[in-house]
Formats: structure tokens, sequence, C-alpha cells
């Protein structure tokens, strides 16, 4: 699988599952995901979700974005520019 | 000189484009492949027939193959594409001729994530898609007892509820700790499960399937919590994008794994566009990218697509993403992003939240509407809404989608006009109620 594409799987998986598990606790009471065993979901999870949760927004948005993908094409907008982009 | 343009898929995207390039250039050659039997036909509707809901698939045939005769349209049915040749513009066609072509279309549409565990290729297992299979697929199911549905992504949703309305034992295990917990919020989703309960349904939440068991057929699911013996599966997973045909010719992928495309859905490739669930387009509020949308999204992108492919220029926006379904007795809607995903990814936001009612009190048939905005907390802009109700889910969320895209505030949704009339709308409009506690939250 190409890097970009590794990298927005995994951080999307792991970055969901960390807020499921936030969300399940105060919400329902439950536990959250079943937790993945291995390096890999280590890594992801002690060190990638918890950066990540301190950088603040503007940092986490430029990165995003700076990966490639349809959002750096021409796309016209008819609207106010995006609210979570300031 | 007669323009041919090929569109390789006959789904929602794929027709969408088919009928626009010949409204906009009649005397184009326009070649639809698919894979399956038949275009023109909901999908969507599918599980609503296996839960006896639509007494026939017949009514999900849209248009038979003689309309499309009769138009003009040259549809080669169960006729898969094998490689797209960019250099000579050129498709590779299994067991025929190679197909030339001015400009392409790629809606090759998505695959279900199939999971990496043993007996994934059993018999006995349903990927819900195709409308023949559907059929058949019925037949069995008049003798199933006991189902498992793998994963409650949307699909899943559809299919317990479906199997369970039509009196089948059905077991839902998904490893996350709610229903749909990629896309919606657990408040939101807490009636569906609540009516899931009363259906029967057995629900196995933060529960790993491990494998599937069984010799020839599948006879039960091992999950993480013990083995649960089963007539058959139906597999609830994600939508992955089918991008195999377009990432072997060269065209550039995004990170989602959908085709880049621009605003008229043209690819890194000269004259090739692409539509549907095989692209990424951009959300409106974050302009992150994202993939798999509904069947609406696909039919507006796969026109834009067509007329780009006959040299007219129309664009697609960046979206907004209003959603709806039934799950359980629910109706559960959202729009761009809730708590869960909003959490997920920081970005910043205040919600409103509020319960109210979708006609008046004394009204009779009167249901519940739970309303959760998602506000921008210096701007207070909406952002995002998820809502679960008996009725008038899709209405609210399509006004919202488009209360998103204009920029409007929770101040100015605080104190919007509603309806008023006994029968059809409350005093007091939930989204209103919602915007107002918003403020008040926001406000500290």
């Amino acid at each position: 699988m190409p890097l970009f594409e590794w990298v927005r799987r995994n951080s999307e998986m792991y970055l969901l599952e960390a807020a499921q598990a936030d969300l399940a606790r105060r919400y329902l009471g439950r536990p959250g995901p079943v937790s993945r065993r291995g390096l890999q979901p280590l890594f992801w999870k002690r060190l990638f979700v918890p950066v990540y949760r301190r950088l603040p927004w503007r940092l986490r948005h430029a990165v995003i974005l700076g990966m490639p993908g349809s959002h750096r094409r021409s796309w016209q907008r008819r609207g106010p520019p995006p609210a979570a982009a300031r | 000189m007669v323009r041919r343009v090929a569109v390789i898929g006959g789904s929602a995207a794929g027709m969408g484009a088919a009928g626009a390039a010949k409204q906009a250039d009649a005397d184009a050659h326009v070649i639809v492949f698919t894979d399956q039997q038949d275009v023109a036909y909901s999908p969507c509707g599918i599980p609503y027939v296996h839960g006896r809901e639509i007494d026939t698939f017949d009514r999900l045939i849209l248009q038979g193959r003689e309309y499309y005769q009769q138009l003009g349209y040259d549809i080669r049915y169960g006729t898969r594409v094998r490689s797209i040749d960019l250099g000579a513009r050129r498709l590779g066609v299994e067991g025929g001729d190679d197909e030339p072509f001015d400009s392409l279309v790629v809606a090759t549409g998505f695959e279900y994530e199939r999971p990496a565990i043993s007996g994934i290729d059993l018999e006995g297992i349903y990927y819900v898609r195709d409308i023949r299979e559907a059929m058949r697929w019925d037949q069995i199911l008049e003798r199933t007892k006991v189902a498992a549905v793998v994963e409650a992504q949307p699909i899943g949703v559809e299919m317990a509820t479906a199997l369970a309305h039509r009196g089948i034992e059905t077991h839902l295990v998904d490893p996350r700790p709610w229903a749909m917990a990629d896309i919606a919020d657990p408040d939101i989703m807490q009636p569906v499960e609540d009516s899931w309960r009363e259906m029967g349904v057995k629900l196995h939440f933060n529960t790993r399937v491990e494998a599937l068991l069984g010799s020839g057929s599948v006879r039960a699911v091992r999950t993480s919590a013990g083995d649960v013996p089963v007539d058959m599966v139906v597999m609830g997973t994600r939508k992955l994008p089918n991008n195999r045909l377009a990432r072997q010719a060269g065209i550039k992928i995004g990170s989602t794994g959908g085709v880049i495309v621009d605003q008229h859905m043209a690819t890194s490739a000269s004259g090739v566009f692409a539509a549907g669930d095989c692209v990424e387009v951009p959300q409106g509020g974050t302009n992150i990218p994202v993939q798999g949308l509904s069947g609406s999204h696909a039919y507006a992108q796969g026109k834009v697509a067509g007329a780009g492919a006959v040299g007219r220029s129309r664009s697609y926006q960046p979206v907004y993403v209003p959603w709806g379904m039934v799950g359980g007795k629910w109706m559960i809607g959202g729009v761009s992003f809730g708590e869960t995903i909003a959490s997920a990814l920081g970005v910043p936001f205040v919600t409103g939240v509020a319960e109210g009612i979708s006609r008046a009190r004394y009204y009779p048939d009167f249901k519940k509407i739970r309303v959760k905005l998602l506000a921008e907390p210096r701007t207070l802009r909406l952002i995002g809404a998820q809502l679960v109700g008996g009725e008038g889910i899709k209405e609210r969320c399509d006004f919202l989608a488009m209360a998103a895209r204009k920029g409007v505030t929770l101040e100015e949704l605080a104190w919007m006009e509603n309806v008023y009339s006994p029968a059809i709308g409350a005093l007091n409009e939930p989204i209103a109620l919602a915007a107002q506690n918003g403020l008040g939250n926001a406000r500290g």
C-alpha cells in the first residue's frame, strides 16, 4: 500500500478508536473497541495518538492537507471558505 | 467524427455519466461496461426486499435493457474490463476485443473490506451488492434460522434490521463499542440498539470476529467472546474504493484510496474522468478528502464526469454529506461529521443538543427527534450534525447540509422560522432548540 494511504488508513483507524473509547465511556458506560495486539498497534495507540492529540488543530490540519489528494486540485466554492480551516 | 466515450461501471455513477454524455452529445457513442447483468436498479433497496418491506425485487428495477437499447446506449452486460491503456486509448476487455476510446469515465465503485480471517472463502457468506445475487440469497434466507452480520457498518445495520424483521435470529458482531461507530455517535445509536433488542437482535459489541468455521459452508462464527452457530453470514464491513484499474493505469490515487479528481471529476490522466465510490472529494468544512458517500453523490458526480467526457464543463463542489437511513425502528442521519469523527480529528467544536417532537404533542403519532449540532467555537458556524428520530430526519439533514454549506450560525438557527401545523410540525423546531442550547454552551 502506498505510504500516504497507509498513513491515512492507520491514523484514521487509531484516532477513531481512541475517540470511540472516550465517547463509549462517557455516553454508554462501556469500554472502548477491542484492542489490537502487536508492535504496530502499540506505536499508533501509545505514541501517535497521544502526540497527535497534543498538537494544535492548525498544525494537524496543515499536515493532513499536505498529503496528496483531490483537495489539492481546483475546486470551486459557492459559499464561505472552510470553517474548520481557520 | 463520432466521439467514443467508454464508461467502466453500470451503477449510479456510471449510468449518471452515460446519461449526461448522451444528453450533452446525442451523437456520441457511449459504451458502458458492467460485470453485472443489470444496470439502472437500486441496490440500496435490496435490504428492504430481504426484510419483506418491499414485496419484490422487480420494484428495484428503474429501467430495463430495452429502454437503453431504444435510446442508443451500448451496454456490455456481464463484461469485465481488465486493463486501461492510456497511451493507446484502449480498454482491455475480458473475453473480447480491445475497445478504443476518446474519453473515459471510471466508475468502478467499491469492494467490501474482507477481514483477514480463516474461513473467509467458505460458502454461505453474503456480500450485498448485486440484484441477481440478492434474488438467490433471498431464497437462502427462506430456510435460514440463524444469521450473523459481521460488522455494523451502514449495510450491516440495514441487514441486521432486515433479517430481524424477517424473523431470523440475528447476531450483530462488531469490534467497536456501538453500531456505525465510525460515522454515528453513541447517543444517536442508543435508540437503535434498544429497538434491535426489542426485535430480538443479539448484539455483540466490542467483539471481534476471529474466524468463520465450517467445512464447505459456514456453520459458526468464532468471536473473541465465543462461538456463535449460524446458517449464514452477511458481511457488513466497510466499503473500500475499487481503484485497481485506475491504479494499474497510473492514474493518481489519494490518501483515502480514492481516485484524485478535480471539480470537473477529471483525473490526472487527460480525457479520463472518475465518479462515485472509487473517487475522493474534499469535505466542505475541512477540505479533507473523503470517500464512500451515497448513491445520490455518485449519481451527481457521474453527471459531471459524463458531461466532461464529451467536452461540456460542469462543476461539482466540496461536499457536506447529508446522510440518513433506518436502523432498527428509528431513522438516523447527519451532516458532515458528529462528535466521534470531530473528536478523532481534533476539530475544535461546541455542541448543542435537544430533544423535540415531529408534530404537535396532542396530534396522534408524533415522534421524538434528537438533534445534535456541532459548531465552530469562534464563529459558531455549523460544521456538523447528528439526528435520530421517528420521522423527519431526511428533510432536516438536507436543510442542515445546506446551512453548513452557506455558513449559517447557531445564532441564525436558534431563531429560525419554522412551519407549525399540528399534523406535520411542532411549535418548537428541534433544530432551533438544539441551536439555543448550543449558544448557551458556547457562552459558558
